[in-house]
This record gives C-alpha cells, structure tokens and sequence, in this order.
C-alpha cells in the first residue's frame, strides 16, 4: 500500500527526519489560511500517488495569496484521485541527494541506495551511469550499523560537514522501512539547504501489503485506487486492473492471467480488464462477475486451470452468478484442474459450452467480440 | 529418480492437524510420499493421516529420522515454523502459504542461506517428483498434466504450470521433477540454484522454466547457461509479454518497474544464452520435440 506523501512526512517527522513546515488540507476551503501560515514562497503539492507530478503541473511554486488560490485551484481541477494539497515552505535548494530502501531478494538483507544527484532524473542515471549509485546491504537480524552508513555517505562523495547529519538521517529511514515493514522507502530529493541542512524534500512509502495486519493504522480509501471497480474488487482483496477493450479476462492464478492476456494481445484482441479470482478468492465468482458487469465489457473471457482452486467451486460459483445477475454479454470459459468434470456439467447446464484448450477459448472469445482490430 | 524429493524422503508436515494439512498429507501418502510424522503443539500422543504427531519439530526428530519438512502453517506463522525446522537440523523444507510478510521473507531467505538449507517456497503448490513423492498439493490424477518422465519443470506459477505442463505432456514427454518456487518477490530459492540440481539427475534430459515478469531470476538462469554451470537444454515461457508498465500485475512478484524486470528483457538474455523461448504455452511441446528424440 502506497502512502501520500503527506503521510510518509507524518512518519519521517515521527522519527525526526527533517522535513519541510507544511500543511495539508482536504478541499479548497482554508486554503488562504493555510498558505498564509507557511509564508510565501510555498510550494502547492497534489496529493496523489502517481509519480511525475512535476511535469504533470500539479507541483507549484507560488509566491502570494492570489496566486496560491488560482493554482490550488486549477491543482484540484486537473488531479485525478487526489488525496488534498499539501503547501509546504520552499526550501533554498543548493543540491539535491536521492536514497531509497528496499528488499534485495538475492541476499535477503535490506538494499539502502544512495546517489549525489537526486531529483527528477534518478531513473536516466540509474540506467546510464549506474555506478554513481552507491549501495549498501542490511542485515535484518543485526540492524543498520552507523560505520555502513557513513561509509555510504563517504562514497557519495558528499561535504565532509554533512556526514554526521546524513548518518542520523540514513539510519531514521531504515528505522521508518522496518518499523512500518516497508517494501519501499525514498528520499528524493534529500535537499542540501542553502544553510548546510539536510532536509527531506518528498517522501515515498510503500507498505507491504502482507504485513497490514500488524499495521491496522494504515486504511485504503478510495482516493488509492483508479476507479471505483479496482476498489470494490481491492475490498475484497481481487486483483483488478482496468484496461480499454472489449474482452472481460476473469482468470484464477496472476501467472495465466498474464499469459491469457497476451495470447489475447497476440491474436489481436483488446483486453478491457483483468480480474484474478484465483488462490483464496476462488469461491468469489459470484462478486468476481458482479465487479466484470460494472464494464461495458462485450465478452467475458473465463480461463482456470487450478488445483486448490477447484473448478467445480468455480464453475458453480459462476452458473449461480449467471442466474442471479443475468449478465448481459456471452461467455466463453475454459475451467480446467481439479473437479473440472463436475465443472463442465454445470457450464453445459447453464448453456456454456466448456472448453480444454486456452488457445481455442482466446480465438472465439476475441471472435464475439467483433473480431480482429487493426 | 529426481531432485530434492522421492519415495524414500522421510517428510515432516508442520501443522499436520489442519484442515487442509490432514487433507493433502492423505493425498501425498496415496501418491507413495514417505510421511513419518506430524508436528503441531498440544496433540502428541495423536496420529493424523496415520502418522504420529509431537508438540515440537524437536521432539519429533529426536524419536524419528527426518530429511525433510512440509509447512501447512499460515503466512504469519511461516517465519517461526521455519526457524523452528531450521534449528531442528532439517536441511529441506518447502513452505506453501501466499502472503508471508515482506520483511519476514527477507529473514528467513537469510536464514535458509546461512543454515545451508533448501527452502522452497512460499506461495506455491510444492514440489513433485512424478511417480514417486510430493510435498504439497498437486492433482496428481489429471493424466493430462501428471505424467512421470524427463523433463525437469520449475516454475513461478500455479495455473500456469498446469496449462504449460500440459503441453509437455500432449507433445509425448513427462516430467522428473516439478519444483515449484513460487510466486512472492523474496522466494526462499531461486530457479538458478535448483538448476545445478537438474544439470546432475541423469534422469532429467532438459529443464522447462515457466517464469514471468518482475525480479532477476529469470536472468539469473541466462547467466548460469552462459558460465556452463547448466549445459542440458533449457526451454523456457514467460507470462506477462504484453504487460503494461508500472501495473502491478497479480503477484506480488510480478512488478514491473522503469527498464527492469520486463519479460522482453528475460526472454533476450535467455535466448542470448542459448535457451528456447517459446512465445505460447503451445509452443513448449513443439520446441521439446525439436531439440530431444527420445522422449520417456
């Protein structure tokens, strides 16, 4: 689960990383206040979790109150599943540090990175010049040591005064990743303030989704999801993802799924969304079909090959969702594993033709959708 | 014979008296899996599935042999399950549950490392060695899928294996051994470090991966091909070809992020090294019969 940044900075100041004064409001209303409160200059930030927001325009530097109100407001008219604005102070910026920490799945340790050229363009150095991002490994049982972290700082080659600021700084954010069993924590940028200040210029956190039940504080809203569809199916834990084409893909396993999903692509289909109703969501064919009919999906594609999954449950489950919710598009299903003889008994006696082959199912599917697009 | 698992394996099942543990421990003894015990706190004295049960894995290995341990045990427990095999001096262990904790998993792929242990898992229907034993669960008795023969397969995936193996079976092969890493972003044991396992079975003329997109593991395997620690062939298949980038797609493993991890980049670095990548499941079959001419 992805926090705004607006939270990720409540965690960091917790933890007594350096962070900007700054406010965050909800709607338009107070935001005079608020702004007068920061002082100006003051930087406008939406509050959404798609990355870019700088070049998207929903970053903006505004310098008094008449300003700050129009570019709030064009901020709350052009963001999609915004959270709120956060106005923050503008920091003097000399220079911008990136560090991030995540799993490293090789060596089962934390990977703390760190380069001395953060901001916008952390990702072109990553790929061509990735020497100039420095890496250490943590070892979870033994926890961060400072001599790791300094010898970091060290080899980012930055100003001998900020070592003992930095050191501090490095170790907090590995405390925030494992107190909060983060998959992902950054820093981008880490400003160098003007004064010789390390300063926490954005903040990302991503929290391990498996491990939420040990950190009931943090609760989805709707405002982390795309669409409504992606959130009633995430409510009961079914991945969902919305695309833009005609064919409805409700498969169990992610592994065929996506294989499902380029069979469709090569013979030239459109996938118009992915629903996995697989592992322990296999007796959910019922709220599976429910989440598909909220589409204007003009065939439902259905392909399983499970084995705890069973297929009898799952072709059950789907002949009484037929019956109930009368979908209004054809269905071509292909439910395979185990029980599948029962399975395909009850397709037939719901008038669906119960197919083996996956290959043959994607080829008629994409046929009653209206057929090859160029 | 096979790698890692067979007939004379004596297994341990952690959490022998769930539901679900009781159940498939009676499909893996049907099956011929050697099952010598069962462990779960405050039924010693008990059987399940017709074999004894203890309080502790402890006790259990010091009244009865074990080579390896089964974990039916849910995700939160999964970590201290296996510190408890892996202290118990247990050297396989193979962990079936979906959702273990991130920073749970990151310990534990620690700790398999450090005890010298093989540790397969979690998130994944086990591993089978056809004909002789499996941890896990697996519908042994699809014949379209479960046929005994020479063709290791190791695989990310669930579903997915079913539907590819299928297609090793329908072109005339079977398979040694299946080994079923599993799908989370830290899996206890990578597919290069079962290859070795594969390059040393004489009875395993080629290996199938069935990989998809997000980690290094599939890249892991191309380096491998390239330093000849794996010279049989190798054919391999890879979900998530046309994936859109930045989606997270199912698995928590299958994340692709900027440049890194897309299944172009895998299938590249495997054909680079030598491997066959089939472009469909389909294509499996027909790439086995193009390489290998005998096929049981």
């Amino acid at each position: 689960m992805k926090l705004f940044e607006y939270q990720a900075k409540e965690l960091f100041e917790q933890i007594e990383i350096p962070v900007p004064n700054r406010t965050f409001i909800k709607g338009l209303e107070g935001m005079a206040e608020a702004a007068g409160q920061i002082g100006f200059p003051c930087v406008l930030k939406a509050q959404v979790l798609q990355g870019g927001r700088g070049k998207a325009g929903l970053i903006k530097l505004v310098s008094n109150i008449e300003e700050a109100s129009n570019q709030a407001e064009s901020i709350f008219s052009k963001a999609k599943n915004m959270s709120g604005l956060l106005i923050e102070e503008a920091i003097q910026i000399e220079k911008e540090l990136y560090v991030s920490i995540t799993a490293d799945p090789v060596t089962g340790k934390a990977m703390m990175m760190a380069c001395s050229e953060g901001g916008m363009d952390i990702e072109e150095i990553a790929k061509d010049i990735p020497e100039r991002i420095h890496k250490i490994y943590i070892d979870l049982s033994k926890g961060i040591q400072p001599y790791q972290v300094r010898g970091l700082l060290y080899e980012m080659g930055i100003d001998e005064k900020l070592i003992g600021q930095g050191t501090k700084i490095l170790q907090d954010l590995y405390n925030v990743f494992r107190t909060y069993e983060a998959e992902l924590v950054e820093i981008n940028p880490l400003i160098v303030t003007k004064d010789g200040k390390l300063i926490a210029g954005d903040g990302k956190v991503s929290i391990d989704d498996n491990a939420l039940f040990r950190h009931p504080q943090f609760k989805a809203t709707e405002a982390y999801y795309e669409n409504d569809a992606e959130y009633e199916a995430a409510e009961e834990g079914i991945p969902y993802i919305q695309f833009d084409g005609e064919i409805g893909l409700m498969c169990a396993g992610a592994g065929l799924t996506n294989t499902v999903f380029d069979l469709v692509n090569d013979y030239g289909g459109k996938v118009a969304n992915y629903l996995e109703f697989g592992g322990p969501n296999y007796r959910k064919a019922k709220k599976a079909m429910d989440i598909m009919m909220k589409n204007d999906i003009k065939i439902l594609l259905i392909v399983t090959f499970g084995t705890i999954a069973r297929a009898d449950v799952m072709a059950e489950g789907i002949v009484e969702a037929i019956k109930e919710l009368n979908p209004p598009f054809p269905i071509v299903a292909a439910i395979r594993g185990t029980g599948e003889e029962k399975a395909h008994e009850l397709l037939r006696s719901a008038g669906i033709e119960p197919l083996i082959d996956t290959e043959e199912a994607v080829k008629k599917a994409i046929a009653l959708s209206g057929g090859v697009k160029q | 014979m096979s790698i890692i698992l067979d007939q004379f394996t004596r297994v341990l099942v952690q959490g022998i008296t769930g539901k679900e543990g009781s159940f498939w421990t009676k499909h893996m003894i049907d099956y011929g899996t050697n099952v010598v015990a069962g462990v779960t706190p405050g039924r010693e004295g008990q059987y399940a599935a017709g074999v004894p049960v203890f309080h502790t894995v402890e006790r259990a290995v010091r009244n009865i042999p074990v080579d390896a341990s089964l974990l039916f045990v849910p995700p939160r427990f999964a970590k201290e399950a296996l510190f408890e095999a892996l202290d118990a001096g247990i050297k396989k262990v193979v962990i079936l549950c979906d959702g273990i904790p991130l920073h749970d998993a990151l310990q534990m792929r620690k700790a398999a490392i450090d005890a010298g242990a093989m540790v397969i898992g979690g998130n994944t229907s086990g591993i089978i060695s056809m004909g002789q034993a499996m941890m896990g669960f697996f519908p042994y008795w699809l014949e379209r899928v479960y046929r005994p023969g020479r063709i290791g397969i190791m695989t990310r995936s669930g579903s997915l294996t079913n539907e590819v193996t299928a297609e090793v079976v329908r072109a005339g092969f079977g398979a040694s051994s299946l080994i079923g890493i599993g799908g989370d972003p830290v899996p206890l044991t990578r597919f290069a470090e079962v290859l070795p396992l594969f390059q040393a079975d004489p009875n395993t003329d080629a290996v199938v991966l069935i990989g998809e997109l997000g980690g290094t593991m599939e890249e892991e395997v191309a380096e491998a091909i390239e330093k000849k620690i794996f010279t049989k062939p190798l054919v391999a298949f890879l979900g998530g070809r046309t994936a859109p980038k930045g989606k997270k797609m199912g698995h928590a493993g299958a994340i692709i992020t900027a440049g890194k991890g897309t299944v172009q980049d895998k299938m590249l670095a495997l054909r680079n090294a030598g491997a066959l990548v089939a472009e469909r499941p389909r294509q499996v079959g027909t790439l086995l019969e193009s390489i290998l001419t005998s096929k049981i």
